[in-house]
């Protein structure tokens, strides 16, 4: 079976799920309605999304180019999870309001979406594993400042970071060309 | 005149191709993104250690020499996926006005960062290390946050708004 029709099948499956009666219902809101009949709204809203999804992958790759000993390398593993970490925090929250705003506003468009769907599993495991680095760096640290970017797996592992938000911001222009 | 050659241009058979295939138009555009976003990403790290708001403990040619091939690598990425957008719809883009400003901005913002490696970066070694950049310095770095901020709404607007201008 091919991607294609992966997500084919995986569109139809959706509309028989109560996702269907839910975006109907969140359309009938006066919410829903202001944010559609105001022709810039999502406009704007996808700018706020794009910036903070900027503010995000620019951190990431920052913190990977670190681990990878490509830049930043006067400063410590310590150092550098404290300037962009937070950043990372902070944007994804933007990115979630802005996210519920586009949902709320398009709710069939976006609910009933395949690509959406595949969208959101893998910014859930992006998450993780943002997460599970900062609890491993804070409880390693030394272990951290010591790795060197030569070693496979942490070279693997932090392309693997960068290619999986590549991988959520690709799926995020998709949505609009997914079948609905 | 303009008329004329972005007729020419949208033509050719490798426009005609990015119109008419189901998946070269959305993959550039997702190619676009991730590097428009590089860009803006890498910058805005730059920027705002030339305000002083983040990295303050960091020297600024370090902070400049960590970020700047990646912002280049990723705008000429950005600069050639949204060149093979434009050859596919020439017509509609040069008829738009937020099309034009957009590129407008782009030069805008081009000639703040020349300005600022031509005049102000010269002094770099007097500011590079705990100390405060020079005015000069922290008004580069507002100024190209707030012209990319600027680019990327203007992108946006194409996009919602490329029937409305379009003759065709």
């Amino acid at each position: 079976m091919s991607l294609g029709d992966l997500i084919f099948h995986l569109g139809q499956w959706l509309r028989t799920t109560p996702l269907t009666e839910i975006s109907l219902d969140i359309q009938k809101t006066w919410l829903s309605a202001l944010i559609d009949q105001h022709f810039w709204v999502i406009p704007i809203i996808q700018t706020i999304h794009i910036l903070a999804i900027a503010a995000v992958f620019g951190s990431v790759v920052m913190t990977n180019l670190r681990i990878l000993q490509l830049a930043g390398n006067s400063r410590t593993m310590t150092e550098t999870v404290r300037r962009y970490l937070p950043w990372i925090w902070w944007g994804l929250l933007v990115l979630l309001l802005t996210g519920i705003g586009m949902t709320v506003g398009e709710p069939v468009r976006e609910l009933t979406n395949p690509v959406f769907w595949i969208k959101m599993i893998l910014i859930i495991v992006a998450s993780m594993i943002s997460l599970g680095f900062q609890t491993s760096v804070r409880r390693n640290v030394a272990r951290w400042e010591l790795t060197h970017g030569g070693r496979v797996l942490i070279r693997v592992g932090s392309s693997a970071v960068i290619a999986l938000w590549c991988l959520i911001m690709l799926a995020g222009r998709w949505i609009a060309y997914a079948p609905t | 005149m303009l008329q004329a050659i972005s007729q020419a241009i949208v033509n050719w058979p490798l426009s005609q191709f990015i119109a008419e295939s189901s998946w070269a138009f959305p993959t550039l555009e997702s190619i676009h993104v991730i590097a428009i976003v590089t860009v803006i990403g890498t910058i805005a790290v730059m920027d705002l250690r030339l305000i002083g708001v983040a990295s303050r403990a960091c020297a600024v040619t370090e902070m400049s020499n960590d970020t700047l091939k990646w912002t280049w690598g990723a705008f000429v990425v950005a600069l050639i996926t949204g060149s093979l957008i434009f050859i596919s719809k020439a017509v509609d883009y040069t008829v738009n006005p937020f099309f034009l400003w957009k590129m407008v901005m782009i030069v805008v913002a081009g000639i703040n960062m020349a300005v600022f490696h031509l005049f102000t970066w010269r002094s770099v070694h007097r500011w590079d290390k705990d100390c405060d950049v020079p005015l000069g310095g922290k008004i580069a770095g507002g100024l190209s946050l707030f012209f990319w901020i600027v680019v990327v709404f203007l992108g946006r607007a194409i996009g919602f708004t490329l029937d409305k201008f379009s003759q065709s």
